[in-house]
């Protein structure tokens, strides 16, 4: 049934042109994200003696840097992606159909939601050639490539989560965009926070809710226990308030 | 006979009003159930409830002698919903949304069932077309197809014919009645001339209550012990107060240059035509018309669903 639900998604996704101006916009802004960061490294290497040179880590400048961004980029991307996915079946009266049918609320969060990840996938399936790119060049330090991946990944599960919870409260795809994007930079800003705050205790619990803190973890590969537990349990709450702001059927 | 719907004092709130308010009707297995009622009156919000897509504030709905709830996901492959609405994918072709209609109630042999629906509901010429070009007929077509391909044994119609052409409604009435030998149909409407028509039990609904449930015959005929007369006075001549007669209803006026004509329903065991007739007479009235008449639907409907005098 899930797989019925994501193909139905998917299709959706692909019969309009969001999905290939959202893929394209990625990659166009990517690309340029990737160039800058190639050219300010190379720049600086120039610039800086031989001896000196060798202090400057192309991981540190180019490749962390670059899945930083990405994470930025998801703070307008997925929010335009999640929008749509209960707003618009709001709209148009469409959740009927599967509210008519013997379907269970979590199984459509978890289709919407593979669906949305598998866009994100795309995505990023297309980011794959700046390490080609870099491989050419004949750098061979990969050492944390697979980490970030699974780090924006991560992020953008959870992010996917809160955009579909957000667009479970609302008809109005701006408002569900719009409660995205506050959503995620609240997340960003409990880590600003905990940063901030000089007692410990609270500063350390502010960095463990925060997004932040882990993401940086997970890409840098020093992935905990409590960093898996922490998205983990992010995801599922917000599956469970989305199934519950479903299952309230306030929109019939 | 069994019923298959019961709806046992069934209220929905929503803050400072009430849409439903304790409404209980029953739907026989087998009948064409027509629920009438005027605009917001509380059918689409009755209907919801009943097809699990909206809970009661109170009550209980019983289908299939099950209590339906959101969750009662087995009893979602028992009802077909055409709303007034239909949940249609603009993006999909017809064949397409179908087959994925199919696919959510878990149909066992998807093809058959796709194509029987698109040649019971002659939708073959359109079964490529994406769902946002088709004309309203065919869409509705569409919506009514959705609530067939899994062959529920009853269907829920709100307002089916709302907004055809009359050579679509003509034929979507043909097509309820074929499908009444093999299915319980409850059919929603204001037009109370296609319910006549077609259906064998009715309810009419009004300001969220039920102000009248049962077999059509037996309605009529309990109207019948009523009285509906025409009364024609002359030009300009208003029909005074009738109170004295007990409780009636003008249901209809009609003006022309020569008369004036009034249809009045009467509750009444008694027969008050003479008396009526002396009294518009001493009170100076014409009285050019005087026929009695038996109640129609919508005399009964216009009765049941304005306020009594």
């Amino acid at each position: 049934m899930i797989i019925t639900l994501w193909k139905k998604e998917m299709d959706s996704y692909f019969s309009s042109p969001l999905a290939y101006v959202l893929i394209g916009l990625f990659s166009l802004i990517s690309g340029i994200i990737f160039f800058n960061l190639l050219v300010t490294y190379t720049d600086g290497i120039q610039a800086l003696p031989q001896n000196y040179s060798q202090n400057i880590s192309f991981i540190e400048e180019v490749v962390i840097k670059l899945f930083a961004n990405i994470n930025f980029l998801f703070l307008i991307f997925i929010p335009l992606m999640t929008m749509r996915l209960f707003s618009e079946e709001k709209r148009l009266e469409t959740m009927d159909l599967y509210w008519m049918s013997p379907i269970q609320d979590w199984q459509i969060f978890l289709a919407k939601a593979l669906a949305a990840l598998s866009l994100i996938a795309c995505m990023l399936l297309m980011t794959l050639i700046f390490p080609l790119v870099i491989w050419g060049a004949g750098i061979k330090d990969f050492s944390i490539l697979g980490t970030g991946y699974l780090s924006v990944f991560l992020n953008a599960t959870a992010y996917v989560s809160l955009g579909l919870f957000c667009s479970s409260l609302s008809g109005n795809q701006i408002i569900a965009a719009l409660l995205s994007i506050l959503g995620i930079m609240f997340l960003w800003m409990i880590t600003w926070g905990g940063h901030l705050n000089s007692n410990y205790m609270v500063a350390e619990i502010f960095t463990y809710l925060g997004i932040t803190s882990h993401f940086e973890r997970v890409l840098k590969g020093l992935i905990g226990t409590h960093d898996m537990i922490y998205y983990a349990s992010f995801i599922l709450i917000f599956g469970i308030l989305t199934v519950k702001s479903l299952g309230r059927r306030n929109w019939a | 006979m069994e019923n298959i719907l019961v709806v046992d004092n069934v209220s929905k709130e929503y803050p400072g009003r009430f849409a439903v308010k304790d409404a209980s009707f029953r739907v026989k297995k087998g009948s064409i159930h027509g629920f009438l009622g005027p605009n917001g009156a509380g059918k689409s919000t009755t209907i919801k409830m009943i097809s699990g897509l909206l809970r009661p504030s109170n009550g209980r709905i019983e289908l299939f002698n099950e209590v339906v709830d959101t969750t009662s996901l087995h009893l979602k492959n028992h009802i077909g919903l055409l709303s007034d609405n239909p949940p249609l994918y603009e993006d999909m072709s017809v064949e397409k949304y179908l087959r994925f209609v199919a696919k959510l109630h878990k149909v066992k042999n998807i093809k058959s069932a796709v194509e029987n629906v698109l040649e019971s509901l002659t939708l073959i010429p359109v079964r490529h077309r994406l769902i946002g070009n088709l004309s309203r007929g065919y869409r509705q077509r569409v919506g009514l197809a959705q609530a067939m391909v899994y062959d529920p044994p009853f269907l829920i119609l709100d307002e089916p014919t709302n907004g055809l052409d009359p050579h679509t409604v003509v034929e979507f009435r043909e097509l309820i009645k074929k499908l009444s030998g093999t299915k319980t149909i409850l059919f929603s409407s204001h037009i109370l001339s296609e319910v006549d028509q077609i259906c064998d039990e009715i309810t009419i609904i009004h300001q969220g209550k039920i102000r009248a449930s049962g077999d059509l015959q037996d309605i009529h005929r309990k109207f019948h012990q009523g009285l509906v007369l025409k009364v024609g006075l002359g030009p300009g001549e208003e029909l005074p107060d009738l109170s004295r007669f007990g409780k009636h209803h003008v249901t209809g006026h009609d003006v022309s240059p020569r008369e004036q004509i009034y249809n009045v329903i009467f509750e009444l065991d008694t027969d008050i035509r003479s008396e009526l007739s002396k009294f518009l007479i001493s009170e100076k009235k014409q009285l050019l018309t005087f026929q009695t008449d038996f109640p129609e639907l919508e005399d009964i409907f216009l009765h049941m669903t304005e306020t009594r005098k």
